[in-house]
């Protein structure tokens, strides 16, 4: 099965991280440069282009390759992707929750694809980098 | 799983650096299996194993909790 050419997931080599990173600061100075230009700006439209950038940036990071991709990282990946849906879900079933407490309804103009798509490759990363702590705290 | 790379290692003096080129993980990986927090594919138990010229069963040990 891991042979298996359609259920392969190519990474991307290590230099691609410094793109990432790029995408972090990106869409603060965009959207400051934006307010100036034109300061009648929809908050919401500003939210959304921070989301979508850091959801580009993190999942950059998700995709490229570590120094060394033996069996060990391969495992951490993939526990990192179920373990961020799983947190996806329940993050969201959270907020729903909140919402219909609050104004009576589970639907939310918050609830975007770019919102939802950054919260996923966040907690990917999040849960990727946690195990990667915690296999090199108390080296011997 | 219980393991004795540390001994094995010691008895060899090998550094983990030079045991993980030897079986193609990162010294991390190592790491980990010797302190117990990562349980290794039954391809990278016997390359470990082979890389001390030693049986399988000799290097691991199945716990209870297992």
């Amino acid at each position: 099965m891991g042979k298996n050419s359609i259920l392969n997931v190519p990474l991307l080599s290590p230099g691609w991280k410094k793109l990432a990173y790029v995408f972090f600061p990106l869409p603060v100075l965009l959207v400051i440069g934006m307010a100036l230009v034109n300061p009648a700006i929809d908050p919401n439209e500003t939210s959304q282009i921070i989301y979508g950038f850091w959801a580009i940036g993190f999942g950059i990071l998700n995709l490229t390759r570590e120094k060394v991709e033996d069996e060990m990282i391969k495992n951490f990946r993939q526990q990192a992707f179920q373990t961020g849906v799983y947190w996806l879900i329940w993050g969201l079933a959270a907020l729903m929750l909140i919402n219909f407490l609050s104004f009576d309804r589970v639907t939310s103009e918050i609830f975007t694809a770019y919102l939802v798509l950054f919260l996923l490759n966040a907690y990917i990363y999040g849960a990727f980098q946690y195990q990667k702590y915690m296999a090199e705290k108390d080296e011997n | 799983m219980k393991n004795t790379i540390k001994v094995e290692r010691a008895k060899k003096d090998m550094t983990q650096q030079v045991l993980a080129e030897r079986v193609q993980v990162s010294r991390q990986t190592i790491n980990s299996i010797e302190a117990g927090k990562y349980v290794p594919s039954t391809v990278l138990a016997m390359k470990i194993a082979r890389a001390f010229g030693v049986g399988l069963e000799e290097i691991f040990e199945l716990e209870e909790s297992d």
